[in-house]
């Protein structure tokens, strides 16, 4: 009976190991298989005709006759967007159909001093057109179809008058032809409203097609480009397609979300067929081409990551780790050492002690603030510097806050040294400092470096300590360790908390927390190889 | 590993001797203002290209004592300065100039399944000290209101403070988020909520209600109808010299470009071009 109940008990014991095995394992990939798989669509992804433009505009890369013949080519499908928006904008838009009035108005009045017509010929001349121009301004200006036709016809009576052959006034008659033939279609009470559904189509567009090419260029990079992926462009093209309102059904009820085509706010204009135009001719439009951004590593980005990459941020993490480990690797042995070659644990060790496992539970957040009361506001101006933030006194803080780990992994390493390892040296008239750096300090190597794989995790993907040390949202590559930095793991907070842009560009964010994650991984398995190397040298092979 | 450390001693000590003279201006401060500062300075970059400029984006309350310390060349912010942080600052020697920027509006949302289309001044101010708890009684639903505010370090805490709160306390039940993306992601995915952001974070998945009956739109921020509304600041050391970075940079804003960038963040320009 006992045997049984030893042996369900192992069995349980094993299920469970297992168990949590595989929790792990299942943890793991849920949090990092989605967040590298997202990260990976800011390198691969479609790309439109939008994305290698800025490609060549921004960063000189791609090639420019194929571009050229894509934009021609695309243009083509553009420009009948654009002309049907603007011929309609025309009708709807009576004050610049009123201003063209007054400009033909003004023009003939020119004409007519030209042409030497003076005295009452001239005035008479003169008042008929303004009659003709006031006429028209004010069916521009009305809603109501029986007085635009009365007017229309009044106005185009004086059409065969031969005061007004060939001059600058046909221009008039011309604009009252167009707009009688267009109003047919168009409901005129509704002129307001479609100015207003207009402009949030035109603003859509934009956004998915870029800055009308008529238009002068926008000041920020950002507003240059259209959609420059598939998943933006099918976004965009949703919001374009189709139009959310919230309605209430009746009252006491919460609003509801109602989904109705945008067309229907044109119905029956010139605009309606353009929805399903650009629907079906979207991949002419925007040209989708299969991109491999692989140079997102190494591109500088515009504000707020909207375009480009992360090399900033990965060279400052990169600096910012390195420059940590140096502080740290031999203040860190050193102090590892004294502990473990203190046999005696007296007071003051156990003081030291205490103060380090202390330290290795203070939030990072208190160091940052230590760094930016000592380092930043205390040393810097004692070594006669400016005392702003930097590299420098980033990995300082830094150092500072991962040396608790690296001393513990050191001592245990050192001390797990065999003593007769030390005898030996020591037997061979070897003094203490020539024992510790040749014969102890090799063999603990392995643990320490454990030590330092720890502490490179921590310090790359740290951002409390160096907020007020050395981070920097925006500013130039860095050229010394006295310049602020970007870095991975503020750029990432910053994309979060910063702008609105980040809702708009979310591969981007995915993209710097995937880098991020690969770059801790890539300096952790460098530091396993080569302990592994050091490893396999100190057995002899 | 020694040959590895020494290179890295040599490059590092190396790239420290390129520290050459060059101009540099340090910014710092707002969340609410930094995305017009990194879009100033991109327009900036173009015309300066050897221009060093460093933007920082941690609260008001950091810019604030960053030019205090003379840790920053501008500090930017979304209120203007305090009491105490004045007189810190003349203790110190620092004397800070305001130019305003921009103007913003703090917009109350809510969700936009919420039927509730208008508020005004004082029931805003009984919901945020608890008095008002459920939409009932505002003529909304039968539903209890989840009340978003930001941060007691960021400027439009204390804007929307000095301006609904006035001398009051916030309710204790009160969710406090630090940034206005965080807090339109909040108001966003709940039905009940309400809170306040900038007006260029209002969208079609917001709704921004009308307080006093005035809707928050650029006409009613800048002639002063809509009653939340708050200047932006850039704070300088005294008055820039004439023709210095700085002061090109503080002036930046009253150009045809700089209008432009700060309409096109959302924000209202004070120059009308």
């Amino acid at each position: 009976m006992r045997f049984f109940i030893r042996h369900i008990t192992d069995k349980i014991f094993t299920i469970l190991t297992v168990l949590s095995v595989i929790m792990l394992v299942a943890i793991l990939a849920v949090i990092l298989v989605p967040m590298l798989r997202k990260g990976l669509s800011a390198i691969v992804f479609n790309g439109t005709i939008e994305f290698r433009k800025m490609q060549l505009d921004l960063f000189s890369r791609g090639d420019i006759d194929e571009l050229k013949n894509e934009d021609i080519r695309s243009r083509l499908y553009r420009n009948k967007i654009y002309e049907t928006i603007e011929s309609f904008k025309q009708n709807i838009d009576s004050e610049t159909l009123s201003d063209k009035a007054g400009v033909i108005y003004r023009n003939f009045g020119k004409e007519l001093q030209r042409k030497n017509i003076k005295g009452a010929e001239y005035q008479k001349l003169r008042s008929l057109s303004r009659e003709l121009r006031d006429k028209l301004q004010a069916v521009f200006k009305s809603s109501d179809k029986k007085f635009i036709q009365e007017n229309i016809s009044d106005v185009l009576k004086f059409k065969n008058d031969i005061a007004f052959k060939d001059t600058s006034i046909d221009g008039l008659f011309v604009l009252a032809e167009d707009f009688a033939s267009d109003i047919e279609h168009i409901d005129l009470s509704r002129r307001q409203q479609y100015a207003a559904s207009l402009k949030e189509l035109e603003n859509i567009i934009t956004k998915l097609l870029g800055p009308n090419p008529s238009l002068p260029v926008p000041a920020l990079k950002m507003d240059r480009y259209g959609a420059t992926r598939r998943d933006i462009a099918e976004k965009l093209l949703n919001r374009l397609l189709w139009l959310e309102q919230w309605q209430q059904d009746s009252p006491g009820k919460p609003m509801k979300r109602v989904i109705t085509p945008r067309a229907e706010l044109f119905a029956g204009t010139e605009i309606e067929p353009l929805f399903n135009y650009i629907r079906e001719n979207l991949d002419e439009i925007l040209v989708f081409k299969p991109a491999f951004y692989w140079q997102y590593f190494i591109d500088d980005s515009t504000p707020g990551h909207y375009f480009g990459g992360v090399w900033p941020e990965i060279l400052g993490t990169v600096f910012l780790t390195l420059a940590a480990m140096i502080f740290v690797f031999p203040i860190g042995i050193i102090s590892a050492a004294y502990l473990a070659q203190c046999q005696s644990d007296n007071l003051i060790i156990k003081i030291i002690r205490m103060a380090i496992n202390t330290l290795a539970g203070v939030p990072s957040i208190v160091f940052g603030l230590f760094g930016l009361a000592f380092f930043v506001l205390y040393l810097m101006p004692l070594f006669g510097g400016p005392s702003k933030p930097c590299i420098l006194t980033a990995a300082l803080t830094l150092a500072v806050l991962t040396l608790p780990v690296m001393i513990r992994a050191s001592e245990e390493a050192i001390r797990s040294v065999p003593q007769s390892y030390v005898e030996a040296s020591l037997g061979l008239g070897a003094g203490k400092l020539t024992t510790f750096i040749s014969v102890i300090l090799p063999a603990a190597m392995p643990g320490i470096l454990t030590g330092i794989i720890l502490s490179v995790s921590r310090v790359a993907g740290e951002t409390a300590p160096i907020l007020f040390t050395g981070a920097i949202a925006f500013g130039p590559t860095p050229k010394s360790i006295f310049d602020p930095t970007r870095t991975l793991s503020y750029g990432s907070y910053d994309i979060a908390i910063g702008d609105k842009l980040a809702a708009l560009v979310p591969h981007n964010q995915y993209g710097m927390v995937a880098t991020l994650i690969m770059l801790v991984f890539c300096l952790n398995i460098a530091a396993i190889i080569m302990r592994a190397k050091i490893s396999r040298k100190l057995k002899g092979h | 590993m020694k040959k590895l450390i020494v290179i890295i001693v040599t490059v590092l000590a190396l790239t420290g001797n390129l520290l050459a003279e060059k101009q540099t201006l340090q910014i710092e401060g707002s969340t609410t203002v930094g995305p017009i500062a990194d879009a100033f300075v991109e327009s900036f970059k173009s015309n300066y290209p050897e221009l060093e400029i460093t933007v920082k984006k941690t609260g008001s309350g950091d810019g604030a004592a960053a030019l205090v310390d003379n840790r920053c060349d501008i500090a930017t912010m979304s209120r203007f300065m305090k009491d105490d942080e004045f007189k810190k600052a003349v203790d110190k020697g620092v004397f800070p100039v305001a130019h305003v920027i921009a103007m913003d509006g703090v917009c109350v949302a809510v969700h936009p399944s919420n039927p509730v289309t208008e508020l005004t001044t004082a029931q805003v101010r009984d919901i945020y000290t608890g008095k008002i708890n459920n939409w009932k009684q505002l003529g909304g639903l039968d539903m209890p209101i989840v009340i978003i505010s930001r941060d007691t370090s960021s400027g439009t805490y204390e804007t929307f403070h000095q301006l609904v709160m006035g001398k009051e306390q916030m309710a204790a039940g009160v969710e406090y988020v630090n940034s206005n993306p965080q807090a339109h992601s909040r108001i966003k995915t709940t039905p009940g909520a309400v809170g306040y952001i900038g007006i260029g974070f209002i969208d079609a998945e917001v709704k921004a209600l009308k307080i006093d009956g005035v809707e928050p739109t650029k006409e009613t921020i800048i002639s002063g109808q809509y009653p939340i509304a708050r200047p932006l600041f850039l704070f300088t050391n005294g008055y820039p010299k004439l023709g210095s970075l700085v002061y090109k940079f503080c002036t930046f804003h009253l150009t045809e470009t700089g209008q432009e960038i700060v309409e096109a963040k959302g924000f209202i320009a004070c120059t009308k071009y």
